[in-house]
């Protein structure tokens, strides 16, 4: 479970990346996780990407404008799995 | 995407414009000349750069509030530098002193409106949350330094027209706020700055390392004078290399905000 939990946190970071580093993209979903979920990344499953992506909008939308943050959003919900 | 291209045209333009101004050198109108005119293209790009950025941005996005001050201050001093053109706007031109305020005004409201823009940009790490790097320590460090250097190159001249305006010399005013803005705008190098670094290996990297290498170039035209007997030749305009850089890298922070954003889109739609 520990492997699978990792692996959707970080799929979800390594979609960021290539937008604002891995950095930040890592300590977004971090940040995320705990504030949205009460949780850490490893410990992220699939049921909580909605929640996870809902808490990365603000952060998104202010580098992006809305609509590209719904648009990369809405990607990383298709491709995570 | 590849943007090293376009942050290369802030330097060609440089090297042109001097190689131009080495050329004209011994024929000082045509080098007045010259300047005026180089000055209105980089205002004009300055503002279309601008123009592009918020086009890409919905009514209501934190950017678009950005680029769009950023824009009104490139509109209103590309303005106030077109009408220095008709005789009426010239120093003791036919519209006298009503003429010359109107200008000034053009010009506080344009220093305005780029101070509004660049702390609009330099406050996006807070609202993004994002990690500064080196910790409070080196952003305090950094701060420092920038604060520092700019009081050094505009602190004696904002507290020269200070000086002129209490004395009654409004038409001090626009040199006054043109100096505080200087330095406050200067002082916001430091988000801007950090920001850029923190986004490193990401594609929003570009448009922060541009404004961030527009607001140094800002710096230095205000250097310029101290720096230019000792690093350029008598009568360079080494001033207006500096400026004509700042509106470059103005210009291509924009395009860039444009071409991102749809870039992001397109690939993300």
């Amino acid at each position: 479970m520990t492997i699978s939990s990792l692996a959707v946190s970080e799929q979800v970071a390594d979609r960021l990346a290539p937008y604002i580093g891995q950095f930040n993209a890592r300590m977004w979903v971090k940040s995320a996780a705990r504030r949205e979920l009460g949780l850490v990344p490893e410990d992220v499953r699939m049921e909580h990407v909605p929640a996870l992506l809902d808490g990365l909008r603000t952060a998104l939308s202010t580098l992006m404008g809305r609509a590209a943050a719904d648009d990369v959003l809405l990607q990383i919900r298709r491709e995570v799995s | 995407m590849r943007f090293r291209w376009l942050a290369v045209f802030p330097l060609i333009y440089a090297a042109l414009f001097s190689a131009v101004a080495a050329w004209l050198g011994s024929d000082p109108h045509a080098l007045q000349s010259f300047m005026t005119d180089q000055r209105i293209v980089v205002r004009i790009l300055s503002a279309v750069g601008c123009c592009l950025a918020v086009s890409v941005f919905a009514r209501g996005d934190h950017l678009r509030r950005a680029w769009l001050c950023l824009g009104w201050a490139a509109v209103l001093i590309l303005l106030r530098d077109v009408l220095r053109l008709f005789p009426p706007f010239q120093a003791g031109g036919s519209g006298g002193m009503e003429a010359q305020a109107f200008l000034s005004g053009l010009g506080i409201l344009s220093n305005v409106a780029l101070l509004a823009g660049i702390w609009e940009l330099a406050r996006s790490w807070k609202m993004a949350a994002i990690e500064l790097p080196g910790g409070r320590a080196g952003v305090f460090a950094v701060a420092a330094v920038t604060a520092v250097l700019a009081l050094v190159v505009a602190g004696p001249g904002a507290l020269e027209h200070g000086r002129a305006v209490v004395a009654g010399d409004w038409g001090s005013l626009i040199f006054f706020v043109s100096a505080v803005a200087d330095i406050l705008s200067l002082c916001l190098i430091t988000p801007l700055l950090l920001t850029a670094v923190s986004l490193r290996g990401g594609l929003f990297f570009w448009p922060w390392a541009l404004v961030t290498a527009s607001q140094v170039c800002w710096l230095l035209y205000d250097a310029a004078g101290t720096l230019a007997p000792h690093i350029a030749p008598r009568g360079f305009p080494l001033a207006e290399v500096f400026r004509g850089m700042a509106e470059s890298y103005l210009f291509v922070a924009g395009v860039v905000q444009f071409l991102l954003i749809r870039h992001v889109r397109r690939a993300a739609g």
